[in-house]
Formats: structure tokens, C-alpha cells, sequence
């Protein structure tokens, strides 16, 4: 009789076992994909969030007058637009969403403004991401908030600026900062405006350390400073600190609910086998005296876990999937749509890691079963 | 065919060491109807287990067509066991989630004695259970388990055929239907060694041998 069979026949005479078990293994399953499916969910809510809060590095000509910076926000030297062009060719660096700006406070109409180029946003090779500001098209203005008050512009208005005539795209909503006091355009109409062709004040950028241990702006500046050596690096660290440690705090939680789930989960795989042998114990004895060796009494208890495993790793994709779908939205209101999706690839991963779960946690009962001595066993009965 | 040296097992328990055989040595040729008599404790299971290579003596030695079982590996112990010796429990021991059929070559997947359904499928048909093979233990009387039992037994055409209680747990025209089939299994050639208390039994054997508190009396 083939041992396969014997598998199958057992498993269907004690269904009750199998399916507690399998109930075992679809718990672990459907944690691990609901764990890392909501915390890769969680990885792009807390980092859309984060964005949100802008930009948190700043790369600036090395000529310039940090302490200026520090108080208006603005660098008061320049630097050549093609630094940009050679941050963002770089692979393996530890930054993203660049950012090149030309930005100088002038007189309008009578009121002190700051004039902001904007340059489209570009992103290093591989690290291709939705902007996170607008674009400004050239011949175009977006016009903040105060602005806009006080001198009754409008959308749709066309301005003067210095003698470039810009269409006003958008007059912006209130920020209470700053960017109320701006006029931004494209940056080759800043480059125009103040007569300073082909250059920017400042990169701005996002760091990608937020899980890295020492001090992130050391590793920055060491990088930024091999590619650009004429500049300095700033950063600004409540933001990165927070968008740091709201990434942390999402990998800590999993990471101390994960080993719980899962030993809990093993015990339980491995109580029911205890059961089953403890049940089985005339049927191995007789077995072992029809002259089946370690090897194929073995065979019959892990083949067993290994279908528990097998068909848990489908359950539980299953159901942590619909999980995910079910209450995802609820929890990931900004990115639901782009993350809610049935990840493939941990499904493979299910089918080689939930049976091998499974016939671990089975592993001692199973040498239990073996050992018992059928002479014993047999005599007992 | 089967010669036994001395035979003692001792058993360590919380109450002290207990010997369950102690100095046993007996020639059995081929072609015997044993009956092992004894009252319950006598030492009859422990023999038989020590006859199936199943049971490490304490001393002593077995000797199988002059091959001494014990000095094999353990490996080579169950191929022996599989090929030259079937088991006939009290018990019946059936795998309960096997039918009558696969219960009975269960035996052959290890021997590998080629055909094997062939003739399980004719040892069910001589035995009266033609008709069965296809049911589960739980639907069998006890005849019909220990009739099971004995198909299997005899599957790999065994040299040995080692019965403990056979009849323990069967009525009196069933206890002999199955004795029937022993004896026939004997007058084929067969050697049967059967632990037994019945006095019907002992009346199939060809030899009795009686023990008492683990010796030859």
C-alpha cells in the first residue's frame, strides 16, 4: 500500500484532526499575508503622509550663507541647474523626488514677493515616483494665497512680472507660511525673470533613510558631497525624524505580533499531532511489526503535514487576502486603491513556507511516533 | 527451524525489576502447531515478541534457520520480520480508515513480494470474506476481522506464523473457523507458534508447551 494513500484514506477517516490543524496553519497563513500586505499598505500610507508634509532635504551652493538660509528659507547664492541632472543619474543613492528651484525675494506691484522657479521633479534611476508638488507649466504663475488678496489677482489673470507675462493657472488656498507670499513659475521663467539662465538656488529632495541606525544627514552629505562637491547639505530633522519613526512604529508592531501568531500557531499544529499519534499508536505498532522502517512511518505523519500546510497556505492566502480587501480601506483611506490587490508572489511563498511550518511543528510528535517501541505497543492493546 | 538459547527478558518498573522470562530454550522444527499455554503474566507475549525480532532479549540468543535475529541491524530485523513471519492479534489490529482489501496489503508493500493483490484478493475469497473486501473494519464481526487478520498474515507466504489469543475475543464456532485456517496454513508447510488460554486451541496444536512465570514447566 502506497504510503499516499494511506495519507489521504487517514486524513478523510480523521477529518476533524485535519481540519483543526489546517484552521492552524490558515491562522498563521492569513496573518503573515494580512502582515505583510497591510505593512507594505501602511509602509505607503505613512510615507504618502509623510510627503505630505513636504520636503526634508535641502542641497545648497556651498558659497551660500547657511545662517540666511536657516531664518528666510531662501539660499543667497547660486549654483549651475545641471546638478540636479547629475544627482538624479546616480544609482543606489539614499535620496529621491528631486527638486531644482531658483528662488529670490523681489518687489511686484508693490509688494515684497518671493519668486519661485520650479524645475519638474525627477526621480534616480529605478525610484520612478508620483511628484510631490505640482508642476508648473512655462508661460503659467500659481499665485499664492496673500498675494492674490491683497492684489486682487485672480485665475485666469494675466501678470506682469518684471516683463514676462504670466497666465495665472491657480491662485493657492491658504498655507499660513511662506508659500502665501509666493509667485511660482517654471523655472526656465524664474531663470528669465532674474536674468540668472541656467541657475537654481537650491535641490530639494527626500532622504530614504528612515530605517538606518546612526545619523542619516552624515551618510547624506558623504553622498551628496562625492557627486557634488561645490554644496552643502541640509536637513531638516523633524520631519525626518517623524516620517522615521512612524515607519518604525508600523515594522515594530508587526514584528512583535508576528512571532506570537505564529508560535501560538505551531503549538497548536503540534498539540493535534500529539493527538493523532497518541491515536495511531496501535497502527504504527503494527506497522512496525509488519517490518515498516523509521523512515516510511515517518513519511506517513509528515506527508500529513505537509497537506495541512499546503492546503492552510491556500486558505489562509485566501482569507488574509479578503481581509485585506474587507477592512483595508477602512484603515488605509489615502493609498486603498493602490495597495488592495492580491499579491502573487505571497502566495508562492505560502505554498513553500506554510508546509514546512506545518511539518516543524509536527516534527517531534513524528519522532515520538517512531520511537515507540511496537513490542510495547502491541503488547498494551 | 527456529532454535531458542536461554531466553530471559527482565522489565525495569517503579516497583522493582520483574522477569518475565527467565531461562527459556526450545527447538521448534518446521511444519509444528505450537500452543504456548499460561496464565495471564506467564511470560507467552514476551516470547512471541522475542520470535518476531520485535523484543531485544536480556539474555539469550534466537536463531532463525540458523540466522540469530538479534545480531542483525534493526533495519534488516523488519525486512526479515516482513518476508518470513505474519502476526495474528486478540486484537486484530485493522487499520481502521483501510478496507478489508488494503488492510491486507498493507503487509505486502514491504515484503514486495510481487502480485500481491492477486493473491489477497484469493486469500479473502478462501477465507469467506470475497464479499467484504471492499467494507471497513468498523462494518466487520469479529470473525470477519480476525479472518482479515489471518489474509494478511499469510499475504507474503510467511515461513512463521506468530498468533497471540487469536481466538481471545471470538465465539466458539468463530474461534474455530479461524483455528481451521491456522491449521490449514500448517498442513501446507507452515509453522505456528500461538500464545494461547483455550482448551480448544490447544487441541489444533501438535505440541503444547506450558509456561509459568516466564519458565518452561
Amino acid at each position: 500500500m502506497l504510503i499516499i494513500r494511506m495519507i489521504f484514506k487517514e486524513i478523510w477517516h480523521r477529518k476533524v484532526n485535519f481540519l483543526l490543524a489546517v484552521l492552524a496553519a490558515t491562522t498563521a497563513v492569513a496573518f503573515l499575508v494580512a502582515f505583510f500586505t497591510a505593512s507594505k499598505a501602511s509602509e505607503r500610507e505613512t510615507a504618502r503622509l509623510m510627503l505630505s508634509m513636504g520636503y526634508n532635504l535641502h542641497v545648497i551652493a556651498k558659497d551660500a550663507d547657511v545662517g540666511v538660509f536657516l531664518m528666510t528659507g531662501l539660499a543667497d547664492k547660486t549654483m549651475p541647474e545641471a546638478y540636479v541632472g547629475k544627482l538624479a543619474a546616480q544609482n543606489s543613492i539614499s535620496y529621491n523626488h528631486l527638486l531644482a528651484t531658483l528662488e529670490r525675494k523681489m518687489k511686484w506691484r508693490g509688494v515684497e514677493v518671493i519668486l519661485t522657479g520650479l524645475a519638474p521633479e525627477v526621480c534616480p534611476p529605478g525610484q520612478q515616483k508620483q511628484a510631490m508638488t505640482f508642476r508648473v507649466e512655462p508661460g503659467t504663475a500659481y499665485v499664492g494665497h496673500h498675494i492674490a488678496e491683497v492684489l486682487a489677482v485672480q485665475k485666469g489673470d494675466t501678470v506682469d512680472v518684471n516683463g514676462k507675462a504670466l497666465r495665472v493657472e491657480r491662485c493657492l488656498a491658504e498655507a499660513g507660511g511662506l508659500d502665501d507670499m509666493r509667485i511660482q513659475c517654471s523655472l526656465r521663467d524664474a531663470q528669465e525673470i532674474l536674468g540668472l539662465p541656467g541657475r537654481i538656488t537650491q535641490i530639494k529632495a527626500v532622504d530614504c533613510l528612515c530605517f538606518e541606525k546612526g545619523d542619516p544627514v552624515t551618510t547624506l552629505r558623504k553622498e551628496i558631497g562625492s557627486i557634488l562637491p561645490e554644496t552643502q547639505v541640509l536637513q531638516v530633522k523633524s520631519l525626518a525624524n517623524a516620517r522615521a519613526k512612524q515607519r518604525q512604529m508600523i515594522r515594530n508592531v508587526f514584528a512583535v505580533m508576528l512571532p506570537f501568531v505564529i508560535m501560538a500557531c505551531g503549538v497548536w499544529i503540534g498539540v493535534l499531532a500529539i493527538m493523532n499519534v497518541r491515536d495511531r499508536r496501535p497502527e504504527i505498532g503494527l506497522l512496525r511489526a509488519l517490518g515498516y522502517d523509521t523512515v516510511q512511518v515517518m513519511l506517513l505523519f509528515l506527508g500529513k503535514a505537509l497537506l495541512v500546510g499546503l492546503f492552510g497556505a491556500a486558505a489562509g492566502f485566501l482569507l488574509g487576502t479578503e481581509l485585506g480587501l474587507r477592512f483595508g480601506p477602512r484603515v488605509f483611506e489615502i493609498t486603498a486603491q493602490a495597495m488592495l490587490r492580491p499579491e502573487s508572489s505571497l502566495f508562492v511563498l505560502a505554498c513553500i513556507l506554510a508546509p514546512l511550518f506545518a511539518m516543524a511543528a509536527s516534527l517531534v510528535p513524528t519522532v515520538i511516533a517512531v520511537t515507540y517501541d511496537p513490542a510495547t505497543t502491541l503488547r498494551e492493546e | 527451524m527456529l532454535i531458542l538459547q536461554d531466553l530471559a527478558k527482565t522489565y525495569r518498573t517503579r516497583a522493582g525489576e520483574v522477569k518475565a522470562l527467565d531461562g527459556v530454550s526450545l527447538r521448534i522444527d518446521q511444519g509444528e502447531f505450537i500452543a504456548v499455554c499460561g496464565p495471564s503474566g506467564s511470560g507467552k507475549t514476551t516470547l512471541l515478541m522475542m520470535i518476531a525480532a520485535m523484543l531485544r532479549p536480556s539474555r539469550g540468543t534466537v536463531q532463525f534457520e540458523d540466522r540469530d535475529l538479534y545480531q542483525m541491524t534493526g533495519a534488516a530485523r523488519a525486512k526479515f520480520r516482513a518476508r518470513n513471519i505474519g502476526f495474528v492479534f486478540q486484537m486484530f489490529h485493522l487499520v481502521p480508515y483501510l478496507n478489508v482489501l488494503e488492510n491486507v496489503l498493507l503487509a505486502g508493500a514491504v515484503a514486495r513480494s510481487g502480485d500481491g493483490r492477486a493473491r489477497a484478493e484469493e486469500s479473502l475469497q478462501r477465507l469467506g470474506l470475497g464479499h467484504r473486501i471492499g467494507h471497513r473494519p468498523s462494518e466487520l464481526s469479529a470473525g470477519e476481522k480476525q479472518r482479515t487478520a489471518i489474509a494478511r498474515a499469510l499475504l507474503n507466504r510467511p515461513k512463521l506464523i506468530l498468533a497471540d489469543e487469536p481466538t481471545g475475543n471470538l465465539d466458539s464456532q468463530n474461534a474455530e473457523g479461524v483455528l481451521r485456517h491456522l491449521q490449514s496454513f500448517q498442513r501446507d508447510g507452515g509453522t505456528i507458534i500461538m500464545a494461547t488460554h483455550g482448551l480448544a486451541a490447544q487441541g489444533f496444536a501438535t505440541r503444547t508447551i506450558d509456561l509459568r512465570e516466564g519458565r518452561l514447566a
